[in-house]
């Protein structure tokens, strides 16, 4: 890790374990075992690794919907100790956490009223984001009336509407085909761009995380651990020609060298004891 | 989040274990304050102790032939009904469902006749099949029939096309389709019914029963009310409350026994919800 | 409506026709004993001679009232009930089994029970009727806030969602659904629980006309009295079913 004055950095994470469950109990689960990163300001991050490596509990840790079990995380050098910092941070989910008993525009009103913004805001706030992403006509609409695209698009949103400096995105696009995930990730790609937004990504794609990135942590299987970080040196916002270069394809080949290990240490964990050799 | 639920999961086997547990206690624990209220606070004509409940069910229920035999009739009327209900329900149900066209012109006809409070025809149901055990049986049966019938066409209607596709392609008849897709697809909705239609036969073998006082467990339900006796009261209602559980055990082994693939995820709905 | 729409319409109304038509010639070419099925001109007569009578809406408001009783309690605690549980995962754990498995047996077998306790009048059909609903309500509210998806409280939570706001914004909308299927099937049971009640043991009620109508073998009331409870029930249950389209607006996925 290249360094950096303390200013420049958004979130440190330092020595974060987590274990679900009473230590020694037959159920005990440790999740994460000692990592720490610190992420620049307007960086784009991606957490990438095998399921049920830790991933989204070191978002959910960071966005302090969780408290670890050991360690400490900084957001812009304010410690957080389980309770969510809305005014920095803004969570997208999958588009399936889009409240379907309010409208498109209700769910950015409750959003911002959850925040305690002033309700004068919510409106203008809202058409903007969504005029960003290009839903401004589809604001009275119910969620269940759009495509799994068109809600997604409306999640990035909401997300956005707060005009957080960070944005934790938990596997946005996992439901959404990989021609939409494509399209998405060049929107978001300008976003960042466009707006210094500091951005930590959980996704299983590597194709997602190599377009995506400035930096790429790659985790190890359960307990999780950051096995190695890869850099991308390419500038935002990025086209998709990106992906035609070698450059691309040989960090993606990277990647999966990377993860193949993890991913079959996570498959023989669950096979069963009288299963085939590998 | 993987993370998370998997954690759950492996602790749930554990959650369950000592859910049972407290569940015990506590049924310990009501046990218990039932016979401390039923000895030193209740009055004695409208409540009894639980030892003395189970002292009654030896000596006024077990020990009386003609409430044994009550008892006994009750269990083949339920049993006749039941097996009447799910011979005709289960073809009725093929019938409906049997094409897009006929559930649509049948399928509504079932469903409103559902709608009609069956209790109304109680007093008729004892007009027209007497006394004895054929009208129980009957009002246990029209009972039972209905969530067979929709349950069975609901089920029939759930059948992926994506799995008859597969069974076409690896070049399946079109019999082996319906035996080896269909049927076994149909399964776990057709319990559904089964167990639903238990629970309302029940129902309606137990108020055709109650209602028909100068016989059966009608006849003793009232006498002992009458005489304000509730030792032997509840030690009935409770034998036939037993008799109910071990109705409903039977079809829930039987559905764990016999749904294939019985590990797929159990629905978390309650009784009420499937009742629709 | 397409072509076989319309052909499921004409023999839906098909075999209404033979039904009403059916009972109308087996009447009226005396197949069968008049006690057991009285003709339907014989029994609509009856129908419009009885409410004009003033002991028919007596019985007809007993029996309304004491519904309405029932249902009241049965639904203010079923939800409290049922709300409290899921309030707690060891309470949920350890009642949820419970309360579905008690509502599986005949509840019915209780009225003995309640006619002791509480007499042969109306008390008795109310507690027995607010008992049975009770089950569906208190069930289906645990089923609405227990098992509730996870994925939203997580995305409120992110947000900053007071208790309040989480339970005002997400959890009541969220449940709403499942809570009103609850109260709907609570008030069919309650309907019928209290019908049912009346019948076996009462001195007053539609029920106990029923049951009175039997016994003293005059088919005409019988069956009129039958007739003015089924469209009744077909009557609330549509008003019920558009009451809760009305209200629960989207039908969810």
């Amino acid at each position: 890790m290249s360094a950096t004055s303390p200013n420049d950095i958004a979130i440190s994470i330092r020595n974060i374990t987590q274990r679900f469950g009473e230590e020694g109990a037959p159920d005990s689960v440790l999740a994460l075992d000692d990592v720490s990163l610190d992420i620049r300001k307007g960086e784009f991050v991606c957490l990438l690794g095998p399921s049920g490596c830790g991933k989204s509990t070191i978002l959910n840790i960071v966005g302090g919907l969780f408290r670890p079990t050991s360690g400490t995380t900084l957001v812009e050098g304010r410690s957080v100790e389980g309770t969510p910092h809305t005014d920095q941070i803004a969570f997208v989910f999958q588009e399936s956490t889009l409240f379907p008993w309010y409208t498109v525009i209700e769910n950015f009103r409750i959003a911002m009223k959850f925040r305690g913004m002033a309700a004068s805001e919510w409106d203008d706030r809202a058409m903007k984001a969504l005029k960003a992403v290009g839903m401004a006509s589809f604001a009275r609409h119910y969620p269940d009336q759009l495509s799994v695209g068109m809600r997604q698009r409306v999640n990035m949103a909401r997300g956005i509407c707060v005009e957080t400096p960070i944005l934790l995105m938990d596997e946005p696009f996992a439901a959404l085909d990989e021609q939409t995930r494509m399209v998405l990730g060049e929107d978001l790609s300008q976003l960042l761009a466009a707006t210094g937004k500091t951005i930590v990504f959980v996704t299983h794609s590597l194709a997602e995380a190599v377009f995506l990135s400035d930096r790429i942590a790659v985790m190890t299987a359960r307990p999780g651990k950051i096995k190695t970080i890869i850099d991308v040196n390419e500038a935002h916002p990025r086209s998709p020609d990106f992906m035609l270069e070698p450059r691309f394809s040989e960090l993606r080949n990277q990647c999966y060298a990377l993860l193949r290990d993890e991913i079959r240490a996570t498959m023989a964990a669950q096979r069963d004891p009288a299963g085939v050799e590998a | 989040m993987s993370t998370a639920s998997s954690t759950l999961g492996s602790s749930g086997a554990a959650t369950s274990r000592r859910a049972f547990h407290l569940r015990m206690i506590l049924i310990v624990g009501i046990v218990a304050a039932l016979e401390f209220y039923g000895r030193f606070v209740a009055d004695a004509t409208l409540f009894s102790p639980p030892s003395k409940i189970v002292q009654s069910f030896f000596t006024d229920i077990m020990g009386d032939a003609r409430i044994v035999r009550a008892l006994w009739i009750c269990i083949v009327e339920i049993a006749v009904a039941y097996v009447l209900s799910i011979v005709f329900g289960v073809t009725t149900g093929l019938l409906v469902g049997a094409t897009p066209f006929t559930r649509r012109a049948f399928f509504p006809v079932v469903i409103a006749l559902y709608v009609i409070p069956q209790v109304s025809f109680l007093p008729l149901t004892i007009l027209l099949f007497g006394l004895g055990p054929a009208a129980k049986i009957a009002f246990g049966f029209s009972h039972a029939i209905f969530p067979i019938i929709i349950n069975v066409v609901s089920g029939m209607r759930t059948v992926r096309e994506l799995h008859l596709n597969a069974a076409r392609s690896m070049g399946a008849s079109r019999l082996d389709t319906i035996r080896h897709v269909v049927l076994p697809h149909m399964v776990p909705s057709l319990f559904t019914g089964l167990r639903l239609g238990m629970t309302l036969n029940l129902l309606g073998v137990i108020l055709a029963e109650l209602y028909v006082s100068n016989s059966g467990v009608g006849f003793f339900t009232r006498l002992f009310a009458e005489d304000f006796n509730p030792g032997p009261l509840f030690a009935l209602i409770g034998s036939l409350a037993i008799i109910a559980i071990a109705f409903n055990e039977i079809v829930r082994i039987a559905e764990r026994r016999l749904t294939p693939g019985a590990h797929r995820k159990t629905i978390i709905k309650t009784a009420g919800k499937e009742k629709q | 409506m397409d072509r076989a729409g319309a052909q499921a319409r004409i023999i839906q109304l098909a075999i209404f026709a033979l039904a009403a038509g059916g009972w109308y010639f087996v009447t009226a070419a005396g197949g069968v004993s008049r006690l057991l099925l009285p003709s339907p001109g014989e029994v609509g007569t009856t129908l419009l001679r009885l409410i004009q009578t003033k002991s028919f809406w007596n019985s007809v408001g007993v029996t309304f009232s004491s519904i309405l009783q029932a249902y009241v309690i049965a639904v203010v605690g079923g939800i409290v009930a049922g709300y409290l549980v899921t309030r707690s995962k060891t309470a949920m754990g350890v009642l949820e089994p419970v309360l579905a498995g008690l509502f599986t047996i005949p509840l019915t077998l209780l009225l003995p029970l309640f006619i002791l306790f509480f007499g042969i009048g109306p008390a008795s059909k109310i507690a027995y009727g607010a008992t049975y609903a009770f089950f569906p309500v208190a069930l289906n509210t645990i089923a609405a806030f227990g098992h509730f998806d996870e994925r939203w409280l997580r995305a409120a939570q992110s947000m900053g969602a007071s208790r309040w706001q989480t339970f005002r914004h997400i959890l009541l909308p969220g449940a709403f659904p499942v809570l009103v299927t609850g109260l709907r099937i609570g008030f069919v049971i309650c309907f019928a629980s209290v019908l049912g009640g009346e019948t076996i043991a009462s001195a007053v009620g539609i029920g106990h006309n029923i049951a009175l109508s039997a016994e003293q073998m005059e088919p005409g009331r019988l069956y009129a009295w039958i007739a003015f409870v089924t469209i009744t029930a077909v009557t609330l249950n549509l008003l019920i079913t558009s009451i809760e389209n009305t209200i629960v607006r989207r039908d969810r996925k």
